[in-house]
């Protein structure tokens, strides 16, 4: 038996990484934007999408991996240009109405491009197969996303804390005015950290696919998923969406071996717990 | 009769025969109005897509009904039980509705059933939810598909014998009636075949994450896991068993597969090796199937899939049935749907009086290699084929 709980623990810890990579990006843009997008669960869908048309034209999920992120984060320049650079400045319930908004075009342009049955993705050739340690069974693919997880967590870190760019993003969050008056674009500087964000959706989008395929109506229950991981870390928290994916992830697995009819249940039994006891999360600031 | 009685109905059947001919010939011109229950919007737009298509065939095979034109309407129940019922009540309100068949969720289906009968309609509906012919049925409401009894019974029992050496099986099941019904027979044969139930791990209606049940599963190491949930999840449960290697382990048996559209979704690289049941198939060689594939191919150039077929026959046996009663009359075409024999897709089918269920065939495929598939939809093989339904005392429907 305690066998079994080692195993949930150690899957819980690899889902937890997975749904880091699913809520960064929304943590990076409320973080450094101070922008709720509603339609993060639906750029994750778009790169879904996109991953199984690029397979489907090329059969390689590698290109798939490079293009449809891209194409994502393109898409999201073009709408942060259009749309959400002239919203910012409203309350964040402008924000929720227009995101919503945009995730619905997104969800039903999907239905109509590509259909409302789901597509399968398969799990690229190189990472087919398990890795067995005693009676412990994980798949490759999974341990590949863990760690493609940890990496971009690392890359990430680095681009906002250890470069130019970075810093400026960071000190555009605290004062818009004074980084604009020592010469930089801030807008360009917003839309490209917008693309970031929302391309880091798609990249989530892409990996995910191989476990769940294309689906049209995925979209709510991702963006779901990446708030609660959101909320329990701290909105914008870099290293909260780390350990908010985490718990999420392990409280999830361990869940379904203690009472697996309330697993799913108890993730947002965990965001409520942690927010009775630290209202903005375990790394939010007030 | 009073005589006061007598003269009015004489001067009622006076004035009938007054009427100038082109009155009579305009009621008899007024088009029939049938409606198609689907969901056209939501999560189970790919559903009510089918669902409709297969109606509108049955549609285009009377363009007049009882010497009126057919027309045909679609209600969006997007989904959603209180959408349908609402709409189904302004249909009936408004427009005079009286003639339903569809529905893709149970709780739909069982709503709109109670409003349908209310009305004295009829309704023709292929879900899965044992009450709409058990303890929930109606005289107005007929059930296509296979009930939990007969899904079980005829995959579980043919697997058992093929497969004698596993005797160690466990199942993941969603928490709900529907899941709890299909666990509920499953123990059943079980117990009846001496089968050892290892283990089950129950799930949530929204769950989409398998990996921590299928860490239960393969912990436990049973000889066959059987996945008694359906839809997105049995797709994800199946892809994500698979990604863990399960298949090369343990035989794996999903219950109540979607059919067609749910393996053209999966792929022959998940599907290879694994054990479907499904409500229907369209390889299946009986005469009607033979028809409604060469009229699908025709007309929407693709090979009808499982609410394709069910709605088609639904719709087609119901507007027969209005030609059999040769009246508009609810109650008049509900009798002449009680024990009706017809061709249906899987075979020779019959409505069931004692509870308006029809008695079908109910299929055990095993999903085949890409190298033996012949082309791109044959991705499973028929392994076995029954009927198993619950004796009528049995089902708790008394129907009035």
């Amino acid at each position: 038996m305690l066998d079994l709980y080692l195993f949930q623990l150690l899957n819980g810890l690899g889902l937890g990484m997975i749904y880091f990579l699913i809520a960064v990006g929304l943590t990076i843009i409320f973080g450094l934007l101070n922008f709720v997008n509603f339609a993060h669960g639906a750029f994750f869908l778009l790169g879904a999408y996109l991953c199984y048309t690029a397979v489907a034209l090329t059969g390689n999920f590698w290109l798939a991996l490079l293009i449809a992120p891209l194409a994502v984060a393109a898409l999201a320049w073009v709408v942060e240009r259009l749309l959400i650079k002239r919203i910012y400045h409203l309350p964040h319930t402008f924000q929720i109405l227009v995101t919503l908004g945009i995730a619905l075009i997104i969800q039903e342009a999907s239905v109509l491009i590509w259909g409302p049955v789901g597509k399968h993705i398969a799990v690229p050739p190189e990472l087919r197969g398990v890795l067995i340690v005693g009676d412990f069974i994980y798949p490759y693919y999974r341990l590949f996303l863990i760690g493609f997880a940890a990496l971009i967590g690392v890359g990430l870190w680095l681009l906002l804390e250890r470069t130019r760019f970075g810093a400026l993003v960071r000190a555009g969050s605290e004062s818009t005015e004074t980084v604009s008056l020592l010469g930089t674009n801030i807008f360009r500087l917003f839309s490209l950290t917008f693309a970031l964000g929302v391309g880091l959706a798609g990249v989530a989008g892409v990996l995910f696919a191989p476990l769940r395929g294309a689906q049209p109506f995925v979209g709510p229950e991702i963006l779901g998923i990446a708030f609660v991981v959101v909320v329990i870390g701290g909105m914008g928290s870099f290293g909260g969406a780390l350990v908010g994916g985490l718990l999420v992830g392990v409280v999830q697995s361990m869940m379904t071996s203690l009472w697996s009819q309330g697993a799913s249940l108890m993730i947002y039994g965990a965001m409520a717990a942690v927010i009775l006891v630290r209202p903005y999360g375990l790394f939010g600031r007030a | 009769m009073q005589r006061r009685t007598l003269l009015k109905a004489g001067l009622a059947l006076g004035a009938l025969g007054s009427l100038p001919f082109g009155a009579y010939r305009a009621f008899a011109e007024q088009p029939l109005t049938f409606y198609g229950l689907k969901s056209m919007s939501g999560p189970f737009a790919s559903y009510g897509k089918y669902a409709d298509m297969g109606s509108r065939l049955a549609i285009a095979e009377h363009p007049q009904l009882l010497g009126r034109p057919l027309k045909y309407k679609v209600i969006d129940t997007e989904g959603n039980a209180g959408k349908a019922v609402r709409k189904v009540q302004e249909a009936i309100g408004q427009d005079g509705a009286r003639f339903f068949q569809g529905c893709t969720l149970s709780s739909s289906a069982l709503a709109v059933s109670k409003e349908i009968h209310k009305a004295g309609g009829v309704f023709m509906t292929p879900v899965g939810a044992d009450e709409i012919t058990g303890k929930d049925c109606n005289s107005s409401t007929f059930r296509w598909s296979v009930p939990t009894y007969g899904a079980i019974r005829e995959t579980l029992v043919p697997m058992i014998k093929l497969l004698p050496d596993a005797k160690r099986w466990y199942t993941i099941t969603p928490q709900y009636v529907f899941g709890d019904a299909l666990l509920d027979n499953a123990r059943k044969v079980f117990a009846e075949k001496g089968i050892e139930h290892i283990g089950n791990s129950y799930h949530s209606l929204q769950e989409q994450e398998f990996s921590g049940y299928l860490t239960n599963a393969i912990a436990a190491k049973p000889d066959v896991l059987v996945l008694l949930n359906f839809g997105s999840q049995s797709s994800n449960a199946l892809r994500q068993a698979v990604n863990f290697g399960i298949k090369e382990r343990m035989k794996v048996l999903l219950v109540w597969s979607a059919g067609l559209d749910q393996f053209q979704e999966l792929g022959s690289d998940v599907l290879e090796g694994v054990y479907l049941g499904a409500q229907y198939w369209h390889q299946v060689d009986t005469p009607l199937n033979r028809e409604l594939v060469a009229a699908t191919r025709k007309v929407y150039g693709i090979n009808p899939n499982y609410p394709l077929a069910a709605d088609y026959i639904g719709t087609r046996v119901m507007l027969e049935a209005i030609v059999k009663a040769g009246s508009l009359d609810g109650a008049a075409v509900s009798q002449a749907l009680q024990d009706m024999r017809f061709q249906g897709p899987t075979g020779e089918e019959l409505i069931r009086p004692g509870d308006h269920q029809v008695l079908k065939d109910y299929y055990l495929l095993r999903g085949k290699p890409q190298a033996q598939m012949r082309d791109e939809d044959d991705l499973a093989e028929v392994l076995s084929a029954g009927r198993s339904f619950v004796e009528v005392d049995h089902t708790g429907c008394a129907l009035a």
